[in-house]
């Protein structure tokens, strides 16, 4: 499923927080961002693209060779939008300014191991309802593909956060809830990484045992985000007031029902 | 680049208005002396880095990486949290943070002082050489990594493999060690470090520490150079 491509001019309002950033965007060297939103308060729901364009705005800088989202919506439906080029052209192109949803996840990318094209973007969706956006490295994805290939998986690149992406997606058909699919990874995958997992009721960020990527997450009454970096989160409502701190290991937050 | 009028006793910066190279250029071009604040930082990375005059910055909020890094002289207060690489490579003068700290504070600081009234994330003072850095409450793993030469004060508990491979820096925890990295032995602690330990904390402003009950951690000197006696490790 493709996010609809309607171009639609951003809403300036929405975007206060953000655009400070502009001239900062490109210094920074720092490879890969995510970020993502999920809501608790359905009244945010009209402003879950223009909040998530945001977010990843402020990541371009991390990732400035192609940009991706998952927007949860309505029934549990999932809309994916990618493509090679920088965030906040990809997101204006795609009219995420205009999409509304309870959930929804977004990446930066800096390619380092594999080539650049919109297979190779991030979000992958292994499996219906589920995406996973990945900051990092894996060594041993070329070992792990062979395995899953064995097993019958098929990829649609060469990309290394793919294969973590279709080994949790085996895990979960083979009955493992989001939690243990995820330890299950950790324990077959080496590497970097901090890794943000959704369905569509589970927003789960897990993090290498060493940390070498970073994650922040901000929690309030009316949402979970989570971002690479804290100028990420800045421009959300309530942010003065959130509890942000620096999430370890992994951590599952499940929607309220 | 405009002229900076010095009006003591309250110069502000909107960093909103603002991008980093115009904040930390007008902030070089202050004279000693000067005070200044930056408002709305919003987590912006590079906030006053590389300035050697001695002036007073508060940053009147979060601030993003490398805050204050490759100081010489300032004294910057940041009233929020910030991200990684606080004071790196500082060579002199004082940072404090009024919230915690991500990876890397202090890392590779030759001189000055740091000083984290929160916690401070993994591999606090990695690489040290020769700063302070005063941590009120936890550091997170990792923490002192190949640290070389100053000291490391941690108010609250240390994580797991704590000075890895330290060289001479001296890290003090008064609470919990979760485990101890390699090469890193826990020494007894003597008069001076007791003293030392009181300057320290007297200056970082921490009263919930108790200088006579603090766990020194030293290096054991055993990786410092290659050995025949190793040969079997490689």
């Amino acid at each position: 499923m493709t996010y609809s491509l309607q171009s639609k001019q951003f809403a300036e309002e929405d975007h206060v927080g953000y655009f400070s950033f502009w001239d900062d965007r490109w210094d920074d060297g720092l490879m890969c961002g995510i970020a993502g939103l999920m809501l608790r308060d359905p009244g945010l729901a009209p402003r879950l693209g223009p909040l998530l364009a945001g977010m990843l705005t402020a990541l371009e800088g991390r990732g400035p060779d192609s940009a991706g989202f998952g927007i949860y919506h309505d029934d549990n439906q999932l809309d994916i939008g990618k493509d090679v080029g920088g965030a906040e052209d990809i997101c204006r192109r795609l009219g995420i300014d205009g999409a509304h949803g309870y959930q929804g996840v977004g990446h930066t990318r800096m390619a380092t191991e594999s080539a650049v094209t919109k297979q190779h973007c991030h979000p992958f969706t292994p499996a219906d309802g589920v995406c996973v956006v990945h900051n990092g490295s894996f060594s041993n994805h070329a070992t792990v593909r062979r395995r899953l290939e064995r097993d019958g998986v098929q990829f649609d690149s060469d990309n290394d956060s793919e294969v973590a992406a279709r080994y949790i997606a085996q895990r979960l058909e083979c009955g493992d809830d989001l939690k243990t699919a995820l330890t299950a990874m950790a324990a077959v995958m080496d590497g970097f990484y901090t890794l943000l997992v959704t369905t569509p009721t589970e927003f789960a960020v897990h993090r290498d045992p060493i940390a070498c990527k970073p994650a922040v997450i901000a929690e309030t009454d009316e949402y979970i985000a989570m971002a690479s970096e804290y100028r990420a989160l800045a421009g959300l409502p309530g942010i003065k007031t959130a509890d942000v701190f620096e999430p370890t290991g992994l951590h599952v937050w499940t929607l309220y029902t | 680049m405009d002229a900076v009028h010095v009006n003591p006793p309250a110069i502000t910066l909107e960093a909103s208005k603002l991008t980093t190279r115009e904040i930390n250029t007008r902030l070089r071009n202050l004279p000693d002396g000067a005070a200044v604040t930056i408002e709305e930082p919003l987590g912006r990375h590079n906030l006053a880095v590389g300035l050697t005059s001695r002036i007073s910055i508060v940053i009147d909020g979060n601030a993003g990486y490398y805050t204050g890094g490759l100081g010489d002289g300032p004294d910057i207060t940041i009233n929020g949290f910030t991200g990684w690489g606080l004071g790196e490579n500082l060579m002199s003068g004082n940072i404090r943070v009024k919230g915690s700290v991500s990876q890397s504070a202090a890392a590779s600081a030759q001189g000055g002082l740091v000083i984290v009234e929160g916690d401070a994330s993994l591999r606090a003072g990695i690489s040290l050489k020769g700063g302070t850095l005063a941590i009120a409450g936890d550091a997170g793993n990792l923490s002192g990594f190949m640290a070389q030469a100053g000291t490391i004060l941690i108010g609250g508990d240390a994580g797991e493999a704590l000075g890895d491979s330290l060289y001479e820096t001296t890290i003090y925890v008064a609470g919990a060690i979760a485990s101890l990295g390699a090469d890193a032995i826990i020494t007894d602690l003597t008069e001076d470090d007791v003293i030392a330990v009181k300057r320290l904390c007297d200056k970082a402003g921490f009263d919930h520490v108790d200088p006579q009950n603090i766990t020194k951690v030293t290096s054991a000197r055993q990786l410092y150079h290659f050995t025949t006696a190793h040969s079997d490790a490689y």
